[in-house]
């Protein structure tokens, strides 16, 4: 009797090892550690595309936040840790590449290869009661008076900080900057008349556009958006060709795998990604978000990065709010 | 308007009549009361930790998670207040100005019975400003820019300096100011200048509040008690925890006032409970017959503040959901939970979904009544904590200070931090300088800073919009008053006037 147990148990034990080892990537369970709060941006659009990923992969995709540190830098160095073996994947966001010069990342993003499902695009509002009716009244009412009209955006150095920097320098005029502690406080201020524009995201202002509060003006991106209730805003890109030289600078949401992982294993992740970004889901979850989906992946995806790494880094350093010289990283310039 | 009750009664219903909702509104409730009264643990952090375990419920069902957690961490901060003098969380630092006096009286259990009742009516008077005024607190919470947000932070620090020093209030302000101080240190946050950090990269972070909040309560409190050997639990009577409706029903005016500076601070965008309570405490102390009995356990302090910090829950819910912009830190948390469950909070909540403030108001009734549900049980237990002998009693404390400070970012330098704050507290406590305005002036701070900063950028250096400003200009006056008042000169005139002027008017009516 207790041999045939013990026969029937080797038995199992080897069917489970044979079955474990004909299956490929992924035989357990994965892990995506995002690494900025549940509740954010980047937590939500993980765990949509993580859902999605488990689906095709036939394995289940564990949602975990790890924050804390300078620009997501413990969930990325707790990420970067575990085997690269494809089984833990750290959500990620535009600033994380900035980590690095705020002291809290000693290598570049090249370490990483990226998966990027895409993010809201940025666009200019201004308050109602103001006299700009389009952006042609605003560029001009600056040009007229260098350095007056107040605009708000979230912290020196933040994306929406960066997009009114390369707004500036493309349509050649001088805005007084205003910094607030985040997207909500500067549309807040936007909305008191505290500053007259902001930048942020379509994602974040869309309830106080559609809902009269702010009168959008154009779009940071080469496209025109439609949006539900207010209808078509035009792309600032129309009026304003010099733009294309400095915009868009878009959020990339997503996540990433360490570039050593084997390239079986990313390929199997390649293609559960590009399935995933494709389903119905995906596109509905998007559209309702207003968001901008993107799918890059790969050399094409560690472009976008490398680009982020060097605007993010150096825009920074020359603010004087970063802790790190980029040149010690060898993070180029960001290209002209 | 039937239509509206209709769904709000439904919504009750949809709670109520499942198993599932009701053990998770009292669960709830219940850990949000164990987050608040632990120091170290806030309804801030209990919102963020409950926010991702919440994913896979509906968008109903994680507000009744939130909301329940909301409102016991707001109430939760109470019991420490009362039954060790240490506020378990900021918002609950002013009701321990008369609480604990009161828990020495041998009051402790008909304190707490009070603070449950006062926060729950609290919760449901800010639920009835929610469902019917909204309009009109957004339209008052759209006139704070820069200028308002400074003067009001500045006030904050001043009113908490004026009303806990016992003798001069020049040490009250003294204490404010070096919380104040405290605050700078760190990256400015508009422009990244190190400040005070004499190259310490643990600096640049800034001073976290929680730990200077535990060393600068906890660590006096249990100098003081080991000294003393004060036993609060042989003196504790046994006594009815329910409080007397009588009591509930003389303060009819007091409670309406409070809920009133609840909503109101609570709907302001970034301050939250703790200013609530301290301006609730003042007004109550202001308008008092016998003022000299606060500070000594006077309960209708303890039922002001307890009111005014949970009617300031339903306050900030309200430009949350109606502009997106959070009235207070665990609003904040809670914008991140609804954008999680796919509801994006705004002008076009109403038309997007329908029937969801309705639902939260439910909620927020079915949440203070848990609460209280919860609290009046809970009431008798924890009394029972001080009869626990202090040289056993006081370590344990010790040590949960020492795991809360640590626990909120695993960070060291914290622990280096909350010790020499505590040390030092406790040598400024000896000396009769209050506690309270420093950790409000370590919170406030950087809310004063960067605002006043801000609001020179915009004005491009000028301060006249102070004066042109009503809001602003009420706010300057109310500090001028309250700065001036404490001149003798100042004061004696200001009694003179008042004993003419209501001289006069009594006069006047017993000849008419």
């Amino acid at each position: 009797m207790k041999k045939l147990l013990v026969f029937c148990l080797v038995v199992l034990v080897a069917a489970t090892g044979v079955y474990a080892a004909g299956k490929a990537f992924p035989k357990r369970d994965i892990t995506n550690v995002v690494v900025w709060a549940a509740g954010g941006g980047t937590d939500v659009c993980n765990r949509i595309v993580s859902a999605e990923m488990a689906k095709i992969l036939g394995v289940n995709i564990n949602v975990i936040n790890k924050t804390g540190g300078v620009g997501g830098s413990v969930g990325m160095a707790y990420a970067f840790s575990q085997p690269a073996d494809g089984y833990t994947l750290a959500g990620v966001s535009e600033s994380c590449v900035t980590a690095g010069v705020q002291g809290g990342w000693d290598q570049r993003m090249e370490v990483w290869d990226f998966f990027i499902v895409g993010g809201s695009p940025d666009l200019i509002s201004v308050t109602p009661d103001t006299p700009y009716k389009s952006l042609k009244d605003l560029v001009e009412a600056a040009k007229k008076a260098p350095g007056t009209i107040k605009a708000g955006a979230s912290a020196s150095g933040s994306i929406h900080h960066l997009n009114l920097l390369a707004f500036e320098k493309g349509a050649g005029i001088k805005l007084n900057y205003i910094p607030y502690p985040g997207s909500a406080p500067a549309q807040n201020a936007a909305m008191t008349g505290e500053v007259s524009l902001v930048i942020t995201s379509l994602a974040e202002q869309q309830q106080l556009i559609r809902g009269g509060k702010l009168r959008p003006l154009a779009m940071l991106i080469p496209n025109d958006f439609e949006v539900a209730d207010v209808g078509k805003i035009p792309s600032a890109f129309t009026d304003y060709p010099g733009l294309k030289q400095y915009l868009p600078i878009s959020q990339a949401i997503g996540f990433a795998v360490p570039a050593k992982t084997p390239k079986e294993v990313k390929t199997v992740l390649e293609g559960a990604f590009k399935k995933a970004m494709a389903s119905e889901a995906m596109q509905k979850w998007g559209k309702e978000n207003y968001y901008l989906l993107s799918g890059k992946t790969g050399a094409e995806a560690q472009k976008e990065f490398n680009h982020l790494e060097s605007l993010f880094a150096w825009t920074l350093w020359d603010l004087g709010a970063a802790k790190v010289d980029p040149a010690t990283l060898k993070i180029p310039k960001p290209a002209k | 308007m039937i239509d509206t009750f209709g769904i709000y009664l439904q919504s009750l219903g949809h709670v109520v009549g499942s198993p599932a909702h009701l053990a998770i509104l009292f669960g709830s409730v219940l850990l949000g009361i164990i987050f608040g009264a632990l120091p170290g643990l806030t309804s801030t952090l209990g919102v963020a930790l409950l926010t991702a375990v919440t994913y896979g419920m509906d968008a109903a069902t994680a507000m009744v998670c939130l909301l329940s957690i909301y409102v016991g961490g707001t109430y939760g901060g109470s019991y420490s207040s009362i039954l060790i003098n240490i506020p378990g969380t900021a918002a609950s630092a002013a009701t321990a100005l008369d609480g604990y006096p009161l828990a020495l009286k041998g009051q402790a259990g008909r304190t707490i019975g009070l603070a449950t009742t006062s926060s729950a009516i609290g919760t449901i008077i800010s639920m009835l400003f929610l469902v019917t005024v909204s309009p009109i607190i957004l339209h008052f919470a759209l006139q704070f820019t820069s200028f308002e947000f400074f003067l009001l932070a500045f006030f904050g620090i001043l009113i908490s300096g004026t009303l806990t020093t016992p003798d001069l209030v020049i040490k009250g302000w003294i204490s404010g100011f070096l919380g104040l101080f405290l605050s700078m240190v760190g990256r400015d946050r508009l422009q990244f200048y190190p400040r005070f950090t004499f190259g310490i990269p643990e600096l640049d972070g800034g001073i976290e509040v929680v730990p200077v909040l535990i060393g600068a309560f906890g660590i006096p409190q249990i100098i003081e008690v080991l000294k003393n050997r004060v036993q609060v639990g042989e003196i504790q009577k046994l006594q009815r925890i329910l409080p007397e409706f009588g009591t509930i029903l003389r303060n009819v005016p007091k409670i309406i006032r409070s809920s009133l500076i609840g909503v109101g601070v609570g709907c302001v965008p970034g301050i939250g409970e703790d200013i609530a309570a301290w301006v609730s405490y003042g007004a109550a102390k202001n308008t008092s017959k016998n003022p000299e009995n606060f500070g000594k356990g006077e309960p209708t302090a303890v039922l002001s503040t307890e009111v005014a910090n949970n009617a300031c829950v339903g306050g900030a819910i309200i430009p949350l959901l109606n502009l997106g912009i959070p009235g207070s830190p665990p609003a904040a948390m809670l914008l991140g939970a609804l954008m999680l469950h796919g509801v994006t909070p705004g002008p076009m909540i109403t038309f997007e979904h329908p029937t969801f403030i309705i639902e939260c108001a439910a909620i927020l009734l079915l949440a203070s009544m848990a609460m209280w549900i919860v609290g009046i049980t809970l009431a008798k237990q924890v009394v029972k904590v001080l009869r626990i002998p202090a040289p056993l009693f006081m370590p344990i404390v010790g040590l949960l200070c020492i795991i809360g400070s640590y626990a909120l970012g695993l960070d060291i330098t914290n622990l280096y931090l909350m010790i020499p704050v505590g040390i030092v507290c406790y040598f400024l406590t000896e000396m009769g300088y209050p506690i309270a305005p420093l950790v409000i002036g370590v919170i406030l701070g950087p809310m004063a800073d960067e605002n006043l900063r801000r609001a020179l950028m915009v004005t491009q250096g000028s301060f006249w919009p102070i004066l042109t400003r009503p809001v602003a200009l009420s706010l300057v006056l109310i500090i001028a008053w309250l700065v001036l008042v404490q001149f003798p000169s100042v004061k004696a005139f200001k009694e003179r006037w008042a004993a003419n002027v209501l001289g006069r008017f009594r006069s006047s009516r017993h000849g008419g």
